[in-house]
Order: C-alpha cells, then structure tokens, then sequence
C-alpha cells in the first residue's frame, strides 16, 4: 500500500519573501543533513513562468534494516523541479529522490500562493512508495513517519530563512546594492 | 555575517555557484518578481557555474539515474493553469 501525507501551513510573509526563501532554503539550522544545492538547468517559458531544476544532496539517515541494500554510499541524490508564476504568485514545486527508487520512492509536492498580499500558503502532497518486495510495507511506514516528524524541522527551516530575509527588508543582499552584480 | 550560501556537491564549484546565486537572488527579487525582466540576467555566471557542474557530474555513478529523473514532467502547462486559477490563453 502506498502512503500519503498531506499537510498545509500559512506563513505570514509575501509571496515575494516565501519564494525567495523556498529557493535560498538551504543551508539553514533545521536542515543540517543537506550538503549541497546545485540549479542544473533554468528557463523562462512561453507563458513567463521561472522553471528550474535543481539537485540537492543530503546524507542518508536510514534505518539499519535498509543499510544493507544500500552499498556504500548513504547520501541521498534528490531532483527538485519547480516552476514560479510571478503574476499569479503561485511557486509549485516536485522533489523525488534521484537514487534507489526500487527501494523507496519519496515524491513532494509543494504549491505556494498568495492571495491576499500578505500570507503565504504552503499545501505539501508526499507520496511513499516502494518495490521492494519482501519489506516494502516496512519501509512506506518508516519514511511515512520519518516524514511526518521532519514536517516541524521544514517549517521552522523555511521560516527561519523567510524571517532573515525580512531582516534584509525583503531585498537581497541589501548592504551590497552598491555591487555591480547586475 | 555568516556564509549563508549553500554549496554545491563538487567543492571546486561552490565559488562559481555563489558569485551566480547572488546575481540570480537580486535578479529574481529586483527584477523577475516586479515584472521587470523575463530574461535570467546572469549568464556570465551561469555559463561558468554550470560548466564547472557538468564536468563533475560526469565523474558521479548517480549521473544516469540522475538523467533519468530530469526527464520528469511533474507539471503540464494545463496543471499549472488549473493551480494557479488563470485563464487558457
């Protein structure tokens, strides 16, 4: 059986600082198993929307029982597509882990908008599933729980970083206007 | 303050990935979300960030797993409209 989690959470901040921090999330205190970020390709399309895909690396943090299928490499490769409306202020996003799908496919959907000016709402769908005969029950169960455990360390991630952008005043960089960077 | 970037999974490239996550944050912030640009004015940096990229990619035993899941199409064009509330064109 396959497992789901739907879960919702409004942050007080625009739509404008809630993009930008659902890009610049990482690194952040709640997030210390992410090692890496890269943009692996950008593009604006025919309808003005920014779709990026992006590949983040986090350590493995598994249980025992499905080390040993693992082989030696306990990192997590995991691919991150994401399209933003700047107009509609809507940012969807779909992350999937990148390796050992067979064993344990974890896919998030994340919608962002806006309608009031004001608030961000954030709707997450996550989909658990696994082909590993034998354990398989086993391991939805697990990343279900562990997923639903990590649900508090994502949002305190994202506002964390939502909170030190506002510090900025919403701008980027703010005490480096004077840089030539455009 | 702190380094508040990330880095990239090849070291050799977080240099190139910072100097581009700058210019693409003000960008996006300055320009993309006011309606300003519909163009990502930071190819100078891309181009060597995701040169840099490319080559460590290619020495990963992920890569081909990885290619594979870049072909994913989670969204299509009609999704997004029906998401995001706006009218077919």
């Amino acid at each position: 059986m396959v497992q789901f989690i739907e879960h919702s959470h409004l942050y007080n901040h625009d739509f404008s600082t809630a993009s930008l921090a659902y890009l610049n999330r990482y690194p952040n205190p709640y997030a210390k198993h992410v090692k890496s970020s890269d943009t692996l390709e950008h593009c604006i399309d025919e309808d003005g929307r920014l779709r990026t895909t992006r590949l983040v690396v986090k350590t493995g943090r598994l249980p025992q029982f499905i080390k040993p299928f693992l082989g030696t490499s306990l990192d997590s490769w995991i691919i991150e597509k994401s399209v933003i409306d700047p107009k509609g202020k809507i940012l969807l996003s779909y992350t999937a882990n990148v390796d050992h799908r067979k064993l344990l496919k974890v896919e998030e959907y994340l919608k962002y908008s806006c309608e009031d000016g004001i608030n961000t709402l954030v709707e997450s769908k996550v989909k658990f599933s696994s082909n590993f005969v034998g354990l398989k029950q086993k391991i939805e169960q697990w990343s279900h729980n562990r997923f639903l455990s990590n649900i508090s360390n994502s949002r305190e991630g994202l506002k964390f970083v939502m909170n030190r952008l506002k510090e900025r005043g919403g701008l980027w960089y703010r005490e480096r206007d004077t840089s030539s960077l455009l | 303050m702190g380094n508040i970037m990330s880095v990239s999974f090849a070291p050799e490239c977080t240099e190139s990935k910072n100097k581009y996550d700058d210019c693409f944050n003000k960008w996006y912030t300055e320009k993309f979300l006011q309606g300003k640009s519909l163009q990502n004015e930071c190819t100078e940096f891309w181009d060597t960030y995701i040169t840099c990229v490319n080559a460590a990619l290619v020495k990963q035993k992920v890569k081909p797993m990885l290619d594979k899941a870049r072909e994913d199409q989670p969204f299509t064009s009609e999704e997004i409209r029906a998401s995001a509330g706006t009218e077919k064109k």
